[in-house]
């Protein structure tokens, strides 16, 4: 056998023929960086969301690939077919008269010329691709890869390893399909079928068709062995590929034993590539197995259901029912898991979140299940009647200890009437419930760990369920969250500043803008005198016996203020201004009127809904000695909108429950890195939340708004999705720009 | 010594070999003799592995030829000059055949030389002559210094100088104690070569023979005119001839031209004609393998 072997390499290494194959190695390289600078031309000419949209170069092999894995595959085939054209094959079958070892002491040789070539073939199609994307390389995209990849990025050189490893595996290919196929130009064609004609027709399949088959192409499988992120688990990508020379060096041994061609060497080889293709696809059944009843509920939206117990600490007691609902992944990738999304509010219903906004989740779901829930405090789930959760008391700024414990009666009173209609459900309605509750539904997912989509309010749920459960979150994305942990004065300095700096914003806007109806005046005045003026004579609002005062004017136009709506026209900074123009004219209406669509009622209630969460999560102030300390900080920091950073706060005092769910430090050392995002108005609260993990994250978005993920910008979302997939966090200082109008 | 027993071998429904047994013995030059189709080259193949039998055995020194690690080192085979590639040079051909059996690569040199082609050794085969590529199909046989030697037709295409040195180098082979088996569909040739014939026809062994018994064994007749023929026909059988009439005249055996002579003298018969006819190896050929021509006559109608 050694000596067959040795003439084996005698043999190719003594063909000019193979240096011309030699040679041509040079065409996947060239195609590779025409390729890429066909893609940065494209992309150099885009702006904005439209550079999101780019496919990612990946490694930068791509097309250049399946010409390099098809030119080692000619090689093998020439290396038994050409000695089948010239009649070779007698001389060497006398030489060498076992013929499957004569076919096989091809091998060696071939491999190792194959691998040199084809591994220095695949680092010089690598860097050829990145030095013409340069330093476009880095830029992040939708699916949250980058466009391209440099051998710095983990896994790169693992994928460019077990690319060039899979070189001689496809000269084996080729190599048994000559042997079964003997004529160099039947082979050929087989092999262009198979590398190139096969996978184009995959790829014109729609999705998920389309992705699956081609992920059982010869070509894509090295990288779903390295990455990990393809259709296939590794394993099975890894046995695919070794199912192709495999069953290709069984049907040629047959074929070149038996006298005849026909099917048996067709038959020997299919067999084995059956069976490895058969047990690789069986075989992994580490998907997880969900409990869950799942029926269809909507637009590719599936529902479910869980039941939790009301009390947790009473497991065996009183259970309620708990809706899910999911996005399935689309089969694109293969299923790396869920994706949870907990929903703000407090109140809100994920599962409507998903109906309406589950959009901004397209992408994601190319590689996760997107899971959300209508937690228990739903506000119209019904166990406490929504009329009840869905208003409350008016607050009033307290002057004095007697006003403060005025609100705090008020607000028990207003607390007791919805708690009698089931009071063991209204005392837990915390985010630790809710957070075992979503727990539950992991449990039911079958999933060992979750990763957390948080959106606003549900960013103290996830916390939470970071501090009880570290060990199931894989991932944790805050967006527009508050930081359950912060103390009063830091949460009150992040506000006010955040407001101040978007009043003075409007400000600014105001003077330019024709359509503010300030302009021309010093808008910034023109609110502070009307506050003022509020503050020593309520405003009345026409047509009603209700009037508002500063601190009303205030909590009415705080939503406005900082969200100014799209650009460039900013309709609810027009509304604002409109709205002050008004009531310094004497009628509050503009205020009274938006309020009142919002929450029909003409001042801002203090809603149940929020107050039962809230409340129980502590987020409360100790006692009037503390608000009074925060309201005088206030005053000082906030010229035009103090007070209404306590707002909140105001709502829980006396409220009437135990703080089911205080403030605690997260295990930090099991968590893994946070990744959060947030607006002008929101980015110094989730900074601080994000920052209880050391190594975490964020994205700040340089403008107004709330909730970027759900909201759709493509921006955040492409760093999230970065986040999410390969657990990869922007670098410090991440920031994303709203799009130029 | 190579020893074929029994073999039959079928191509789809043609039975190119039918039944087949001979043996070629050592020091000796057999000549492997039959008209194209007869299933030479079909018997050598089988000898050397690269066909399967359907019945029967073909063994190279009581072992078949698969079984040999360095089969190069038994047997040397020309079976086809063509069966080389036109891309590497002689000497590297050479060179990767030598390396596959364990031959040092000082033969190549020592083969080249041999066959005359030292000098070209380092041409690509591509260039090379039919002749040349016979040169070296047989520097290949040669290479492992092989007790058994077959050549397929080995004088195809080479000059007159070459087929001389083939014979040659032949007889001095077989002169060295080797087995050598060579095929022709030329009985001419045979006659200047081979000490030993194994004929086949059709794929059946027509005869296997030493070339001095064949020979013999067509011995030539007497053509006689006379005047009487009919009365000398007798005194001819009379004297222990056989005659048989012939248009013309008397095919007699038996008798030699100068026996015959003097009966004719003692009878007073006049003879007309006395003409002794030596019947060629070829008309002896042809004789024993009438069968397989009209066999290959059918199938080049088909």
């Amino acid at each position: 056998m050694m000596a067959a072997v040795a003439a084996e390499w005698l043999k190719l290494r003594s063909l000019r023929s193979n240096l011309g194959l030699l040679a041509l190695s040079a065409l996947p390289v060239l195609l590779c960086a025409g390729i890429a600078y066909m893609v940065v031309r494209g992309f150099d000419r885009q702006t904005g969301d439209d550079l999101l949209r780019f496919e990612s170069l990946g490694t930068g092999l791509g097309t250049g690939l399946p010409v390099a894995y098809f030119l080692m595959a000619a090689a093998g085939t020439l290396s038994i077919t050409s000695e089948h054209a010239t009649g070779m094959i007698g001389t060497s079958l006398v030489a060498v008269p076992r013929r499957q070892v004569f076919l096989f002491a091809k091998i060696p040789a071939l491999a190792a010329v194959t691998l040199v070539i084809g591994q220095l073939l695949v680092f010089c199609m690598h860097v050829a691709t990145m030095a013409v994307v340069g330093e476009r390389a880095g830029h992040v995209l939708i699916d949250g890869r980058t466009l391209g990849l440099s051998l710095a990025d983990p896994g790169v050189t693992a994928e460019l390893l077990v690319a060039g490893a899979a070189m001689p595996l496809a000269a084996m290919t080729g190599l048994g399909l000559g042997a079964a196929i003997r004529s160099a130009a039947g082979t050929l064609v087989t092999l262009i079928v198979l590398m190139f004609v096969l996978p184009i027709v995959a790829q014109a399949l729609p999705s998920p068709m389309g992705p699956r088959i081609a992920s059982y192409m010869f070509e894509n499988l090295p990288a779903q062995i390295a990455s990990g992120d393809g259709v296939l688990a590794p394993p099975v990508a890894g046995a695919l590929l070794l199912a192709h020379p495999v069953a290709a060096l069984t049907a040629g041994a047959v074929a070149i034993a038996a006298r005849g061609r026909g099917v048996r060497p067709l038959l020997a080889g299919g067999l084995p590539a059956a069976l490895l293709a058969g047990t690789a696809v069986v075989a992994p059944g580490a998907a997880a197995s969900s409990a869950l009843s799942w029926r269809p509920c909507g637009e590719s939206l599936e529902c479910a259901s869980v039941q939790v117990p009301v009390d947790w600490s009473k497991q065996d007691g009183r259970t309620v029912t708990i809706q899910v609902a999911r996005l399935p992944a689309t089969g694109a990738h293969r299923v790396m898991g869920t994706v949870l999304a907990v929903p703000g509010g407090p109140g809100g219903d994920g599962v409507e979140d998903l109906r309406d906004k589950g959009g901004a989740f397209a992408t994601l779901r190319q590689r996760f299940h997107v899971v959300s829930l209508a937690p228990r405090n739903t506000t119209d789930l019904g166990v406490i009647p929504f009329d009840c959760l869905a208003t409350g008391p008016w607050i009033t700024l307290p002057a004095d200890r007697a006003a403060y414990d005025r609100v705090g009666a008020r607000n028990r009173k207003y607390a007791e009437e919805c708690r009698a209609a089931d009071p063991e459900y209204f005392d837990h309605l915390d985010s630790a419930s809710v957070a075992r509750d979503i727990d539950a539904i992991r449990a039911a997912l079958g999933e060992p760990r979750l990763s957390l989509v948080a959106t606003s309010y549900g960013g103290v749920v996830a916390t939470t369920y970071a501090r009880l459960f570290p060990d199931r979150v894989r991932a944790l994305y805050i967006d527009g969250s508050i930081d359950h942990q912060a103390d009063q004065e830091t949460r009150l300095r992040h506000r006010t500043a955040a407001v101040e700096q978007q009043f003075a914003r409007f400000v600014e806007w105001c003077k330019t803008a024709t359509a503010c109806a300030l302009n021309g005046r010093d808008a910034g005045a023109a609110w502070r005198g009307l506050v003022a003026a509020a503050d020593r004579s309520p405003v009345p609002v026409r047509g009603s016996d209700t009037a508002y005062s500063g601190f009303d004017f205030k909590v009415a136009a705080a939503p406005d203020v900082i969200s100014p709506g799209p650009a460039p026209d900013f309709p609810n900074w027009q509304r604002f201004a409109r709205s002050i123009d008004r009531a310094t004219a004497g009628d509050a209406s503009g205020f009274a009127d938006l309020v009142e669509q919002v929450t029909k009622s003409l001042k801002v209630p203090s809603f149940r809904g929020q107050n039962v969460t809230q409340c129980a999560d502590g987020l409360m102030f100790a006692d009037y000695g503390e608000f009074r300390r925060l309201k005088a900080l206030g005053e000082r920091l906030s010229p035009n909108f103090a007070g209404n950073e306590l707002w909140h706060r105001l709502g829980c005092v006396g409220w009437p429950t135990p703080v089911g769910n205080p403030p605690a430090p997260m295990p930090a050392d099991r968590l893994p890195p946070i990744l959060g995002a947030g607006t002008w108005t929101d980015h110094g609260d989730v900074a601080t939340a994000a920052a209880r993990v050391p190594g975490s994250a964020t994205i700040r978005y340089e403008g107004p708004g709330h909730a970027l993920y759900l909201s759709g910008n493509q921006c955040v979302i492409a760093h999230a999705n970065r986040y999410l997939t390969y657990l990869r966090l922007p670098p410090a200082g991440a920031a994303c720009e709203p799009l130029q109008p | 010594m190579i020893a074929v027993t029994d073999l039959t071998m079928r191509y789809g429904d043609a039975l190119a070999v039918d039944d087949l047994t001979f043996e070629v013995r050592p020091g000796l030059v057999t000549g492997f003799l039959g008209p194209n189709g007869a299933g030479k080259s079909t018997t050598m193949r089988v000898i050397l592995g690269l066909e399967t039998p359907d019945a029967g055995t073909a063994l190279v020194g009581g072992r078949p030829y698969v079984s040999f690690r360095r089969p190069m080192r038994e047997v040397g085979a020309l079976l086809d000059a063509g069966a080389v590639h036109g891309g590497r040079t002689a000497a590297m051909h050479l060179r990767c055949l030598a390396r596959s059996n364990d031959i040092g690569r000082e033969r190549v040199g020592e083969v080249l030389e041999q066959v005359g082609l030292a000098e070209v050794a380092g041409r690509r085969i591509a260039g090379f002559s039919l002749g040349m590529r016979q040169r070296l199909g047989i520097a290949a046989a040669l290479l492992g210094d092989p007790g058994v030697l077959m050549f397929d037709e080995p004088v195809n295409g080479l000059d007159p100088e070459g087929i001389r040195w083939i014979r040659e180098l032949m007889r001095r082979l077989a002169g060295e104690g080797r087995t050598v088996l060579v095929s022709s569909h030329l009985m001419s040739e045979m006659a200047l070569t081979a000490d030993h014939l194994v004929v086949i026809g059709r794929g059946r062994l027509v005869a296997d023979t030493a070339m001095a018994e064949l020979a013999a064994r067509f011995e030539g007749d007497v053509l006689v005119r006379a005047a009487g023929q009919e009365a000398f026909a007798h005194v001819l059988r009379a004297s222990g001839a056989s005659v048989r009439e012939e248009p013309g005249g008397l095919s007699v055996t038996g008798l030699d031209a100068s026996r015959i002579g003097e009966l004719a003298l003692r009878h007073g018969v006049a003879l007309r004609e006395l003409t002794p006819r030596g019947a060629s190896l070829e008309e002896a050929f042809m004789e024993l393998t009438e069968d397989s021509l009209e066999f290959a006559a059918e199938g080049s109608t088909r």
